[in-house]
């Protein structure tokens, strides 16, 4: 009931920010244009379009960019739910485990070769194929002898992350400066800029990847009481643990894809999310997945009226936030342990 | 089938496990059939949760096969599988904070499909496991709010959902109290009744003995023994795998067998004991058992008597195979009694005569302590039982004897001894 009522207050509240932040820019929208786009669009003909102007703006610069915000925080969210339970790690999430490293890699070598400018697709592609990289490695290092110290997973996770970081910086000396620069704003993770196309084409693959996660909410469920258990009541455990960890790679990739590496929403969501609604994976996947695109669509909002005409990205503000949040997890399962969660 | 002939549940063959050049396991072969409840012992790092592990398939063998129902558990299907073994692990779970209902519902996995949600029947069950472990009620509590045993007995409900024929536990008791190991263990011998079977690693061998109809003795990664109970907990079985001097004992108050380590011999205890002093006691009522015990554990040669049968120390220097004098239960001590257990205490450098009371039928007891070449009177210690007489002769034999004897405490003699210092004449005698 409790649990109801929260996916219910978090879907409110997502409606409220969406509109929000659809509203709200540089350039002032009147409150009621999104309405009239969405009636008029959904068959009222007699409801007029807003004006040329706002309509541009809603739909051209706002829509996209709020949209992208809103998958990107449910697919990190997601995977960091996926990854949280399949690890039994609460400090695991694409970011810290260096799936994100990779699809960086990815990305840096899809701008750095000029496949990006070549075609649309090789930006996902890549960061796709780099994130599958890094949690292949990740899988194998975590199955090393079966056992997984709490925060050896973690520590495993920063090496592939500095040995992909390594590698893009590699790869940026021999860029010329465009390239760079181009790289450096991406890695800061946003949404600014953002066109449809961005959605669109990873679209058709993202939204099936994540229904596919949420398909293994009971698997992970089964996961959590430990390996051998999930063994014993007739899970495939290996099987289940690569095909969740190869979905929540490629749903890491084309999120990041989207709006760049944005850090610490797949660490900070399932987390805080665990403490709200429980352990129980069928309800814990879906409530962060709507706290995600809560707190992307706020932090881009907040980026943008913050310091106008700046922008500060999506990226810093979630570092901001996740930075300390993830230092204060360390210091407490060290303390306490990971009977204690 | 055959109306008698029990069915095969499991079959291990010629099972073997290597890892890193090591041979964990080797050549393991049993059966488990419908009814049995089989336990497997041997000391710390004798296989035993490999072996169940392979079992499950968490390991695969590197020679060998295992068949569940007359299946290679290699052709059988995840699910399949958790359809005909369950099993209760050693490994540390997660206690999350699921409730209790929805732990023991992941019991009925094996069964459900991907997209096909519980059942009715599904409830019910959970229900109804939870109401045989004793957890009614429990349902809505969350898992990791429960005590240890508890949880235990939870994990339990939840492979009794699971519905499968066999059942293999991993040290179900190892961390629960009295109460829960025997819950559990009963149980698990009532589901044998009910033509399940259960394979269970155990450490606590007197559990083993109470409960399992069969037991198999794994050492060093080999059967070492296999068989009923008392075929398998002999001495010179155990001292061997276990690597220390074991001692078995009927227990009178279940029938079933005591195994217990009989003595850890420290090095000083040895020489002491080759020094040779022999120390007889004279009990009763089961006033000698620490004693006896003690001077045991020092390494001291003891002698005993004399006793009635089926008493309390007569009993303890059975088992400790103490040469000792008996009577007959109910009996009184003659004065042959006396002439024939004399060469004990005569024979003993020390006799200690422990604070027991005396009434008719052990009054000769006294006599005999006068025989004694040198005799310590242990005195009850401030606030123990005071020594009782039932007959005014006892009290004044006991007088005459207590002019001549040592009187000591039982602290201060056993510190005494503990130091290999022998009762002097000069220090304590009046």
């Amino acid at each position: 009931m409790k649990n109801k009522a929260i996916i219910l207050i978090l879907i409110l509240l997502l409606v409220a920010a969406f509109i929000l932040a659809v509203n709200t820019g540089a350039v002032p929208v009147s409150p009621w244009a999104l309405f009239q786009l969405l009636f008029n669009k959904i068959g009222f003909k007699s409801i007029a379009l807003p004006s040329q102007q706002d309509l541009t703006i809603i739909l051209y610069i706002r829509l996209p960019r709020v949209v992208a915000a809103l998958l990107v925080g449910a697919s990190l969210s997601v995977c960091g739910v996926a990854m949280q339970g399949l690890f039994r790690n609460p400090m695991a999430s694409p970011d810290i485990l260096g799936i994100t490293a990779g699809s960086s890699l990815g990305a840096v070598i899809a701008i750095n070769l000029g496949l990006y400018a070549l075609n649309i697709y090789f930006l996902p592609l890549l960061t796709i194929g780099g994130a599958l990289l890094s949690s292949g490695l990740i899988y194998i290092i975590a199955s090393y002898r079966g056992r997984t110290a709490l925060l050896f997973v973690v520590l495993a996770g920063l090496a592939i992350s500095s040995l992909f970081n390594g590698l893009i910086s590699a790869i940026l000396l021999f860029s010329r400066r465009y390239e760079v620069s181009q790289f450096i704003f991406w890695t800061m993770g946003g949404f600014d800029g953002r066109m449809w196309k961005h959605i669109t084409l990873p679209l058709p693959f993202l939204a099936p990847a994540i229904v596919l996660l949420f398909f293994f909410t009971r698997e992970l469920n089964l996961l959590s009481l430990g390996e051998e258990q999930a063994h014993s009541l007739g899970l495939a455990v290996e099987r289940n643990k690569r095909l969740i960890l190869g979905t929540s790679a490629v749903v890491t990739g084309m999120a990041i894809s989207i709006g760049g590496p944005v850090g610490f929403v797949g660490l900070l969501m399932p987390h805080l999310f665990r403490l709200l609604v429980g352990p129980d994976h069928r309800i814990l996947m879906p409530a962060a997945a709507l706290g995600g695109s809560l707190l992307l669509i706020l932090a881009d909002l907040i980026g943008r009226i913050i310091a106008p005409p700046f922008e500060i990205r999506v990226g810093i503000i979630t570092a901001l936030l996740g930075s300390p949040y993830f230092l204060y997890l360390i210091l407490h399962y060290q303390r306490k342990g990971l009977d204690s969660r | 089938m055959g109306k008698d002939q029990a069915e095969i549940l499991l079959q291990v063959q010629n099972l073997c496990y290597r890892v890193g050049g090591k041979t964990i396991l080797q050549s393991v072969t049993l059966e488990v059939k419908e009814g049995e409840f089989v336990g497997i012992i041997g000391p710390n790092g004798a296989g035993k949760t490999t072996l169940l592990r392979l079992i499950l398939g968490i390991l695969k063998p590197s020679r060998g096969e295992v068949k569940v129902l007359g299946t290679p558990l290699d052709k059988l299907k995840a699910r399949e599988r958790a359809g005909r073994i369950a099993y209760l692990s050693q490994e540390q779970v997660l206690a999350s904070a699921f409730p209790v209902f929805d732990v023991v519902l992941l019991g009925r996995y094996p069964y459900l499909g991907k997209f096909k949600s519980r059942s009715v029947r599904d409830i019910e069950m959970v229900q109804r496991a939870l109401s045989y472990v004793g957890l009614k009620g429990f349902e809505q509590r969350y898992f990791n709010e429960l005590s240890g045993g508890e949880r235990q007995l939870v994990l339990f409900a939840r492979i009794l959902v699971q519905e499968t024929d066999l059942l293999l536990l991993d040290e179900p008791s190892s961390n629960l109290d009295l109460k829960h190991e025997d819950k559990l263990f009963s149980m698990a011998a009532e589901l044998c009744r009910e033509k399940k079977a259960v394979l269970v690693s155990v450490h606590n061998l007197n559990i083993a003995s109470l409960y399992c109809s069969r037991l198999i003795l794994l050492d060093q990664g080999r059967i070492a023994a296999a068989g009923k109970p008392d075929q398998v907990l002999k001495p010179e079985i155990l001292d061997r795998v276990y690597a220390t001097r074991t001692s078995v004992s009927a227990n009178t108050a279940t029938g079933s067998l005591n195994v217990s380590v009989a003595n850890v011999v420290s090095m000083a205890s040895r020489l002491r004991q080759s020094s040779g002093l022999k120390i007889h006691i004279i009990g009763g009522a089961g006033n000698a058992v620490n004693l006896t015990r003690e001077l045991y554990r020092l390494g001291y040669s003891v002698t005993g008597g004399i006793a009635h049968d089926h008493d309390t120390d007569a009993k303890l220097w059975q088992s400790l195979d103490i040469s000792h004098y008996l009577v007959d239960a109910f009996t009184s001590i003659s004065i042959k009694d006396v002439d024939r257990a004399a060469s004990l205490v005569e024979d003993a450098d020390l006799t200690l005569l422990t604070v027991f009371p005396i009434g008719a039928a052990n009054l000769q007891n006294l006599e005999l302590a006068r025989r004694a070449g040198k005799l310590v009177i242990v005195t009850p210690g401030p606030g123990e039982v005071k020594r009782d007489f039932f007959v005014e002769r006892a009290r004044k034999l006991f007088e005459e004897l207590a002019a001549e004897a040592i009187k000591m405490s039982y602290d201060g003699l056993i510190a005494g001894l503990e130091r290999g210092a022998i009762p002097a004449e000069s220090a304590t005698k009046k």
